[in-house]
């Protein structure tokens, strides 16, 4: 059961060396009795996002004053209550599940430093203990009664929305055995597609939510996020036995309205089905350094992998190969990187971040000069700079650090059909995979999902087993066309940084020079000119 | 951390309600999870975050469809919500005749499954160790790689984190029980600087108990592992006998036991499907999965749904001989589950894959190993493993760093290559084994030889 005893009698070393021991894994809060447990809409939560607060707004502040009581430097309270449901279609068979959580996570900063505990119980008793835990331990071990002057002001300010999520239709409203009913339609499809296929694994998945943030800055910000994921993978096999998978997937804040058009589910579908079937007939990529054409869209993960994370200001701070770069070239004249996070519905989107300062829309680079870091409020002061709304959290479990939202190449002024006609030979690549960088270096790599040969300005025949290599500057560097089509894409999937989040990422169809092409074919180079 | 009644009694009570509510069988899985992670940078802890968390997973089968949903709210009210929405939305799915919750003639262990010491990888101590030690441990992380060389300028990421975690499973089936387990470990990913260039070495370890983790020799294998990359060049294209480090090889070593899980060859992604009893790799090649290793990070006294825990060999001198079971695949080819279902905690309703899975050692000090290459690469770098192998073909090409060997002997080092090559060949194409089995966590390797690569370089 939940630990009563007179808050004082546990120790700092008892809290941390013990975590937030006993802290309410049992704990009762008056919220927890009404149920979670049915199909998941806004009402099931148990609060109406429109008015309520997860936690009263008088149990919030003086969480808030009791975190920073101590001399923390400023504190954070962060109410997390969260459904998770997926729907699994793997070998032809379809199942559930349910996952429901919830928690609040306290933060305090000294000095830089973050102390950190998180509480499954909602019950003040257990919240404040847990509020003065943490202002202890970031004190640095004072005991004894609180001190020091209370920073705060103590009239919270609920922060209004901006950007609109629309999640419709209301999961809640639809039946589970509706979404069972589509989701089997979705497999059928692929199943029925080709005679090569063999294998179907389908997820659908819809995550609600309900956060409120309470600073010592004064904010209140309350808001409800939907999320909903659609992931297909197809697998198929020639006569010779050759076995391939084809996948693709989107994540969006918004509800199944959404998934229309070249982002219908049908549509997803069959991408799968295609990646799949072109793997089965595709030649192995060459290899080395030659012309790599990026298709609108499908290839801002490049740019992720490449450099954002090394814009990141907690890793800039560190020495990455961005460090102390504004105001220099970082890419090539002409390319403009931009980290957006109020597009609304993409993955990377919200109206603030997790300790709540609005989101953006954050230059990066412009044509070709660093001009900015992505910054939460810890690594903005250690770098003098302010923060970009970028802290974000995976739940309640975490405390916030720097992420990237929706990252992109901004437009140029080619037509992607002038690029493509001008590269004689070299990679297209409709869709890059997950990837990897050491940011220490810049050296990335990214593999490719769907992509063809160019040959004498055409697309032609697929390759498998493409991999992308290169540095993260010297790369940004040798880009040398830039189309005019910039597409957002809310891919499935997540960024995984200590913490998992979704992100966007984006591009116009581009031209690099630079890349590394890993593969099992024949070895290329970079014989022809193409047009500078 | 010890054995808490109320969880106990807890997973009876949500198996009780589920078979009150009309389930044929149900199992209940909690979790109690104590943990530590310290972030360190410039030679201070950067973040702390200590906690504790429990939940529960709960699976309900009922006419062969098997339902799961999970919660860390361990209310009995909560519970009984959680039971009633389950069984609500179990007659939706789909049935499978092989869906099971097993019963004690499918191989549980007998007695309490505590009063197996030999099976039991779990350090008491662990969580009774006040923080500042831990933070000390983790800043000597850091300050280990700084003292190892003046070229060593920072660390990007240096994290010292730990878990304990007591597992409570009852079903309905007279399967029931409780063990603990603990691990710990820590790595650091360091920059190493000579005039403008910048290279990076990471390193790390881990062990069940807290004083076998060895900071400071982690540490200072991370800053000579940056230091030594100074100075690396790309090398020309070509193809070159290639030594594996441990560090890359139980990556490798991970991504063939994967596909050996039953649940991949039954479902047809698996390359491995219908190749039981065929030589696929090399006479010097076993991979093994011990699920009862001595201090082992994944060795249990059972596995995620309360069968014992087994060893059992994957590859045994090149020949395919098993693949992984649980029950549900078990039962649908007919043999017995080899105790591989795995869990992480009450929120992972399990899969099927390796508890210790590694590549058993042979009689070469790595030494013998690198002198026996007239012109080869050591690698001990590779990144980007989940993008660059595409495990349906088992084709691969991946970036990699490591060292030139001439003449038997390390020479230059090497950055901005890829390798090349296909899972299936490289395991065929294994010559010498190592004696120096090295863990990260649940997966062991020693180095290794093989004959051929293929380099993409400039």
């Amino acid at each position: 059961m939940t630990e009563r005893k007179k808050d004082r009698e546990i120790s700092r070393r008892k809290f941390l060396g013990n975590g937030a021991a006993g802290l309410a894994v049992m704990g009762l809060s008056p919220l927890a009795v009404e149920s979670l447990w049915s199909n998941p809409g806004w009402r099931n939560l148990g609060v109406n996002p429109e008015t309520d607060l997860l936690i009263e707004e008088e149990v919030l502040r003086e969480a808030v004053k009791l975190l920073i009581a101590k001399g923390a430097d400023f504190g954070d309270v962060y109410t997390e209550r969260a459904s998770f449901n997926s729907f699994t279609s793997d070998d032809r068979k379809i199942n559930t599940r349910t996952t429901v959580e919830k928690g609040i996570g306290f933060r305090a900063v000294k000095n830089g430093k973050t102390f950190y505990a998180y509480t499954g119980s909602f019950d003040p008793d257990e919240i404040f203990k847990t509020a003065r835990f943490v202002a202890d331990s970031a004190s640095g071990g004072a005991s004894g009664e609180e001190v020091g002057t209370v920073k705060m002001l103590l009239n919270m300010t609920r922060q209004p929305m901006r950007i609109s999520f629309p999640f419709n239709p209301d999961p809640g409203n639809v039946a589970v055995q509706d979404k069972i009913r589509m989701l089997q339609g979705l497999t059928d499809r692929a199943w029925s597609a080709d005679p090569q296929v063999v294998q179907v694994s389908q997820t659908f998945r819809e995550i609600i939510r309900h956060v409120t943030l309470a600073a010592s800055s004064g904010k209140l910000i309350d808001h409800t996020l939907g999320l909903t994921e659609f992931m297909a993978g197809t697998y198929m096999k020639d006569d010779q036995g050759n076995l391939q998978r084809g996948g693709d997937g989107r994540t969006v804040y918004a509800g199944t309205d959404f998934f229309k058009g070249k982002n219908s589910f049908e549509s997803i579908v069959d991408r799968s089905v295609r990646r799949a079937k072109n793997f089965l007939k595709a030649v192995d990529s060459p290899r080395g350094n030659f012309p790599v054409v990026l298709e609108a869209g499908g290839c801002g993960v490049i740019f992720h992998e490449a450099c954002g994370h090394g814009m990141e200001a907690d890793l800039v701070a560190k020495g990455s190969n961005f460090k102390d770069q504004i105001g220099k070239q970082t890419a090539a004249e002409g390319v403009t990187l931009i980290d957006d996070g109020t597009l609304p519905q993409m993955p990377g989107s919200f109206n603030y971040d997790d300790e709540g300062t609005p989101s953006e829309r954050t230059v990066l680079i412009e044509n070709g000069i660093q001009k900015n870091y992505m910054c939460d409020l810890i690594w903005a002061d250690k770098l003098g700079m302010r923060s970009t709304g970028s802290g974000r959290r995976q739940s309640f479990r975490y405390p916030p650090i720097p992420r990237m939202r929706n990252t992109f190449v901004d437009n140029g002024s080619m037509t992607p059909e002038e690029i493509l006609e001008n590269t004689k030979r070299g990679l297209y690549v409709a869709q890059a995979g997950g990837g990897q960088v050491d940011v220490i270096t810049g050296n990335f790599m990214m593999g490719v999902t769907e992509g063809y040969l160019i040959e004498n300005g055409r697309k032609t025949r697929p390759v498998k087993g493409a991999t992308l290599s290169g540095m993260g500057i010297q790369n940004l560097k040798t880009i040398d066309m830039i189309g005019n089509n910039l597409y957002v894409l809310p891919a499935a999937g997540r960024c995984g940084k200590m913490q998992s989040a979704p992100t966007g990422e984006g591009n116009p169809t581009l031209r690099v020079r630079g890349i590394v092409v890993g593969g099992k074919g024949e070895a290329w180079s970079d014989t022809e000119g193409g047009a500078r | 951390m010890k054995f808490n009644k109320e969880y106990y009694n807890l997973a009876e009570f949500a198996v009780d309600k589920a078979k009150n509510a009309g389930a044929d069988s149900v199992e209940a899985y909690i979790t109690d999870t104590q943990s530590a992670e310290i972030m360190v940078s410039g030679r201070e802890p950067e973040s702390v975050n200590a906690y504790r968390d429990a939940g529960i997973g709960l699976r309900i089968l009922k006419n062969d469809k098997l339902v799961f949903g999970s919660s860390n709210d361990l209310s009995k009210e909560s519970v009984e919500s959680m039971v009633s929405d389950l069984i609500k939305k179990v007659p939706h799915h789909t049935p499978d005749e092989f869906n099971v919750i097993p019963d004690k003639a499918l191989g549980t262990l007998s007695g309490s499954w505590s009063d197996y010491p030999d099976l039991i990888s779990f350090d008491p101590q662990m969580v009774e160790i006040a923080i500042e030690e831990k933070i000390k441990k983790a800043v000597a992380l850091e300050i280990s790689s700084f003292d190892y060389s003046p070229k060593v300028k920072g660390s990007m990421f240096c994290m010292y984190m730990e878990n304990s975690q007591i597992v409570y499973l009852v079903n309905s089936n007279g399967i029931a029980g409780w063990y603990p387990s603990s691990g710990c470990g820590g790595g650091v990913n360091v920059i190493a600087v000579d005039g403008t260039e910048q290279q990076s070495g990471t390193q790390m370890s881990s062990s069940v108990s807290f004083s076998g983790f060895d900071a400071v020799a982690t540490g200072r294998k991370a800053a000579e592992n940056a230091v030594k990359m100074l100075g690396a060049k790309p090398i020309e294209s070509c193809e070159l006998p290639l030594v594996i480090a441990p560090e890359v090889g139980m990556n490798l070593i991970g991504i063939i036991a994967s596909m050996a899980s039953a649940k991949s060859v039954q479902t047809g992604k698996s390359l491995l499907a219908g190749k039981l009893n065929e030589k696929l790799a090399a006479d010097s090649f076993s991979i093994i999965d011990d699920g009862r290793l001595k201090d082992g990070f994944g060795t249990a006294p059972v596995d995620g749904e309360g069968i014992a825990r087994q060893t059992t060999p994957i590859i045994d001198n090149g020949v395919l001989k098993n693949y992984m079971y649980d029950c549900n695949t078990a039962i649908k080819d007919g043999v017995k589950s080899t105790g591989n279902r795995t869990r992480g905690n009450y929120q992972s309703s399990g899969g099927v894959g390796p508890s210790n899975i590694y590549l058993e050692q042979g009689t070469y000090t790595p030494d013998e190993i690198i002198s026996g290459i007239e012109r080869g690469f050591y690698m001990n770098v590779a990144f980007g493993l989940h993008a660059g192998i595409d495990q349906t073909s088992g084709d691969f090409s991946f970036p990699a760093a490591g060292y030139m060997i001439e003449d038997g002997k390390f020479t230059s080092s090497v950055r901005g290559i890829s390798a090349a090559g296909n899972l299936f060949e490289l395991m065929k194409s294994a010559e010498k084994i190592g004696n120096d089995l090295t863990w990260m966590q649940s997966a062991g390797c020693p180095t290794f030889s093989v004959s051929n690569i293929t380099i993409g370089g400039v």
